[in-house]
């Protein structure tokens, strides 16, 4: 909730929203060369939670106005966990300006969880569609600084969902396209103690991607040594946090900015 | 879109890619504000402000004078400071003390002697290397181009040294008795010394 210009979210500390930060026109000057901008709903708010009638009124705006904002903006769909409607889904990813659905990581946060999303995912994959694993919203924590569910939440949460796609969901979903916000918590950095622990190999997936939000030269370099350059994007956690340089070179940067991107979105690049 | 380029990639190149043959001078080079290694910028350093890093921890001998000690066999060092944008070092030299030819990977750095003189080797390809003395009270930093050799010359030399990015893996080079050069990625944990040409 947005009161006076705090945000008010459930398990986090209140955050002043700085008004300017939501002008479209300044928005597309700061990361100059940035051609596209794909806006994320905020997952953590757990509007995909609420019950679905009131969902639907919060979702509804959030795609009207990312059709209203145009070019050079574009956005991830969201729909309701509760109720979800596949073919209203279908309908949005109609729209040009929606690039594919975000689910919470929260939603897809073990195999048994991902199962269940599977029929919502299924229809991405049929439409061609990729899909955002974004964090959902935080547990809270009681005394706990501001960046807390930044730093441990949010990552707990990614790296969970990224687990669990890599136990049940290429088996399941064999062509969807998927991308983890936040390197999926550095889950990948963890593939050692996957294969020491009996659930090797660790085989990197050409349809899994991950995004650098927040992440710097450390956290993209190991990213990269464990995946590849190819499954990294750039992301970033505008308005909360500047687009981070990913410090890898130009060629890098290329892949991580351009090429990447355009294979997560729409597929193969021939 | 373009970046600015990070501060370890942008440096002042210098004649002849000889940093230590346009050296700054320690006492002019350190920062009169500096007031320890616990309150460094939370971001990478750029060449020259690794030079004045060095510079300044070079004119507070009460920050590494404890540690000063010599080895002829293994080169005497000592971490001062490390975190995640830049690390320190104390390094204590005997003239038998020889890191052999190495690189630094990404990062960029800052020498400063400040006991005794150093010599510092350039490896040229196709003529002799260069050798240039530092001697106490100089300075010099270097970006993550440079490739070098850094022997001792006195005895009883002292010279701190700042990195940035921290030092993690380096290049370690072994010029055969033909001439061929081959380079060996090491750890920052790993003592520099001369490769054996059996490698």
């Amino acid at each position: 909730m947005v009161r006076d210009w705090v945000l008010h979210t459930v398990g986090e500390a209140p955050y002043a929203v700085e008004p300017r930060d939501h002008d479209p026109v300044r928005r597309t000057s700061i990361d100059l060369g940035v051609g596209t901008i794909l806006l994320a709903p905020s997952a953590p708010l757990g509007i995909e939670c609420l019950p679905p009638a009131e969902a639907l009124v919060l979702l509804d705006a959030w795609h009207e106005g990312i059709r209203e904002l145009g070019a050079p903006f574009s956005g991830w769909a969201a729909i309701s966990s509760i109720d979800p409607d596949l073919d209203g889904l279908a309908d949005l990813l109609d729209d040009p300006a929606l690039v594919g659905l975000q689910v919470p990581a929260t939603l897809v946060g073990d195999p048994a969880a991902l199962e269940l999303a599977t029929p919502v995912l299924r229809r991405c994959e049929q439409l061609d569609r990729p899909v955002l694993v974004h964090p959902g919203p935080a547990r809270g924590a009681s005394g706990s600084p501001l960046w807390w569910p930044a730093v441990v939440d949010y990552v707990a949460q990614l790296q969970a969902a990224w687990w669990a796609w890599f136990a049940v969901g290429r088996t399941l979903l064999p062509r969807l396209r998927i991308c983890f916000a936040a390197g999926a918590g550095l889950a990948p950095v963890h593939h050692e103690r996957l294969q020491q622990r009996g659930g090797g190999p660790f085989v990197v997936d050409p349809g899994v991607y991950v995004d650098t939000s927040s992440y710097g030269r450390q956290g993209v370099d190991a990213l990269v040594r464990a995946l590849g350059i190819d499954g990294v994007v750039l992301g970033s956690d505008r308005p909360y946090a500047a687009l981070t340089d990913p410090g890898q070179g130009a060629a890098a940067w290329r892949q991580i900015s351009r090429n990447n991107p355009v294979r997560l979105l729409q597929g193969e690049v021939t | 879109m373009t970046l600015t380029a990070s501060p370890a990639t942008s440096w002042d190149p210098v004649p002849g890619g000889v940093p230590a043959r346009a050296p700054a001078v320690v006492a002019a080079y350190s920062d009169a504000g500096f007031t320890g290694l616990d309150r460094l910028p939370q971001r990478t350093l750029a060449t020259d402000e690794l030079r004045v890093l060095a510079a300044s921890v070079a004119a507070r001998p009460e920050l590494w004078e404890c540690h000063v000690a010599y080895d002829e066999e293994t080169r005497h060092y000592v971490s001062l400071h490390r975190d995640a944008h830049v690390d320190v070092w104390l390094l204590c030299w005997t003239p038998g003390n020889d890191t052999g030819w190495h690189d630094h990977d990404i990062s960029a750095g800052a020498v400063a002697v400040v006991r005794g003189t150093l010599i510092e080797h350039n490896l040229a390809v196709g003529a002799a290397s260069l050798a240039t003395d530092v001697a106490a009270g100089q300075v010099f930093g270097f970006g993550p181009d440079h490739i070098h050799r850094l022997t001792g010359k006195d005895p009883c030399s002292v010279s701190i040294h700042a990195y940035s990015p921290p030092l993690w893996r380096m290049g370690q080079y072994a010029v055969g008795s033909t001439g061929v050069l081959r380079r060996l990625s090491v750890s920052y944990a790993d003592e520099l010394r001369p490769l054996d040409d059996a490698l």
